[in-house]
């Protein structure tokens, strides 16, 4: 177990770095259940009811969504082991106002020429083409034994407005993953696919962090209450395991995130919310639960001493210390951070890690983790 | 009389009744607001004004299914109205949580070791 060691939590900065050179929201990672699917797609919807007018591009992104989504359901045993690589991959991003959808699973690598091709003859064809390929595909079943997998990357590459981006990378002797990159926009990206490229090779090195961190879903922020709500209402449907034990979770993840919107330090305009990232980990036996944010430097002491405190502390000592501040109303006029922390470590049972690195003059970056063991 | 309260439920904010003419004082479903000092407020300052002429029974039901710390604050300053009512007039307190809740009802234990008013834990 990482508790204790603070080291490892060096990743999250890098991780959140990453995703925000490429402004990607929200990564999953891991088996698609029906539940996990809809829950992504509610995720989605909600992110485009806030940011997007267009009803057109809405429409749009969410059917492209639907189909990049069954398209993982439909292949995610393919290639079946106990690898990492063996979960399924889903990225949302947006840059200059398009969305771009990564999916990712693995194959057989005597599949990999039938997708190759395919995707080069779809890249290939014209609007009209691709519209008579589409129906030529249906009408002849034998292309696919699975059942429309060609159809899905046709009908992907009809409703994107644009050419298809992949990727292979070898994972064993007889299979590799496959990344499949589309822009569901309305008009045409012109060129800039070089661009694209180096997007989709960050997400592949995002990817490899995530299989060797065993991380099942990143999200970054900006946070702020609204996207905290939406955040929580799609782990509720991820989570496993007993009701008191999803509780839990969820008790812990409210108070990260909201500590993150109260004390998190925004470098620039505060409109959108507080920059941020929340990574949740499952591993054998327990589940992290990990935020990162930029804290003001000259606050980062108190907090550092505060969170030594809570980790000295007995169970009994820290049930004391909460009701010392549970009824402490100065606390809670300040920002202090309060009995938020407390709670973080008395619902978890386990210490809380953390660490701090140096950004700027004014910040830090203050990565905060939990460990939740699984009954 | 003091008029009712009444405050809808949101996604992250509690139904709250409190309504004298009619008996009922109720906190309920999820409170996890931000700004948990503003959502309370009313509801304390109403609770100072009721404080000021009780009824001679006053059963306050907490129902909650999840209440973050910075509402458990805002809970705690309820309870200290109570108390102080609790000195003139009878007040009970019904703290409902689900069977498998264990944290909500150790929250609620925590409150009634805490604080001098009558609870009732009640398995809802």
């Amino acid at each position: 177990m990482h508790t204790g060691n603070a080291d490892f939590l060096n990743f999250v900065l890098t991780l959140f770095k990453a995703m925000q050179k490429d402004n990607l929201g929200y990564v999953y990672r891991g088996r698609f259940t029906q539940e996990i699917t809809d829950n992504i797609l509610s995720l989605t919807e909600n992110k485009l009811e806030k940011e997007e007018h267009s009803s057109k591009i809405k429409k749009r992104v969410y059917s492209i969504l639907v189909e990049c989504l069954q398209n993982i359901t439909r292949h995610q045993d393919d290639a079946k082991n106990d690898l990492p690589d063996s979960n399924g991959l889903f990225v949302i991003q947006k840059q200059e106002d398009k969305y771009f959808i990564t999916t990712g699973n693995m194959v057989m690598n005597d599949n990999i020429d039938y997708i190759k091709n395919l995707i080069e003859t779809i890249n290939s064809l014209e609007k009209e083409e691709l519209k008579s390929y589409y129906k030529m595909v249906l009408e002849d079943g034998s292309l696919s034994a699975k059942g429309g997998a060609g159809l899905g990357l046709i009908d992907m590459a009809r409703k994107s407005g644009n050419k298809l981006l992949y990727q292979f990378r070898p994972v064993k002797d007889d299979s590799s993953f496959f990344y499949l990159h589309t822009i569901p926009s309305l008009e045409g990206l012109e060129g800039n696919f070089e661009n694209k490229e180096e997007s989709l090779n960050n997400i592949i090195s995002i990817h490899n962090t995530l299989n060797a961190e065993n991380i099942l879903l990143v999200s970054n922020g900006p946070f702020n209450q609204e996207s905290l709500m939406v955040l929580l209402g799609s782990l509720e449907g991820q989570m496993t395991g007993t009701i008191s034990h999803k509780k839990k979770v969820f008790y812990i993840v409210v108070e990260m995130l909201q500590n993150i919107v109260k004390h998190g330090y925004a470098p620039e305009s505060k409109m959108l919310g507080i920059p941020g990232i929340f990574i949740l980990g499952s591993h054998k036996g327990f589940y992290t639960i990990t935020t990162g944010n930029y804290v003001d430097k000259s606050k980062s002491d108190e907090l550092k001493e505060k969170l030594e405190k809570v980790n000295s502390l007995t169970q009994d000592e820290l049930d004391n210390y909460f009701n010392k501040c549970l009824f402490d109303f100065e606390i809670d006029s300040s920002k202090k951070a309060g009995l938020g922390i407390i709670d973080l470590r008395i619902k978890s049972g386990n210490p809380i890690s953390y660490t701090f690195s140096d950004v700027s003059d004014e910040c830090t970056f203050f990565s905060l983790q939990t460990v939740i063991t699984t009954e | 009389m003091l008029d009712a309260l009444i405050i809808e439920s949101k996604e992250d904010t509690p139904k709250v009744v409190l309504d004298s003419v009619n008996k009922v004082f109720q906190i309920s479903e999820r409170s996890l607001p931000e700004n948990a000092i503003g959502f309370y407020e009313p509801v304390l300052i109403w609770l100072n004004q009721y404080a000021l002429d009780p009824l001679d029974i006053t059963v306050f039901n907490f129902s909650l299914e999840y209440f973050n710390t910075a509402s458990a604050k805002q809970i705690a300053k309820i309870l200290l109205i109570l108390e102080n009512i609790a000195k003139k007039q009878n007040v009970a307190i019904n703290w409902y949580y689900k069977k498998e809740d264990s944290d909500m009802l150790s929250s609620g234990t925590r409150f009634s070791k805490l604080i001098d008013l009558n609870f009732s834990f009640i398995e809802s």
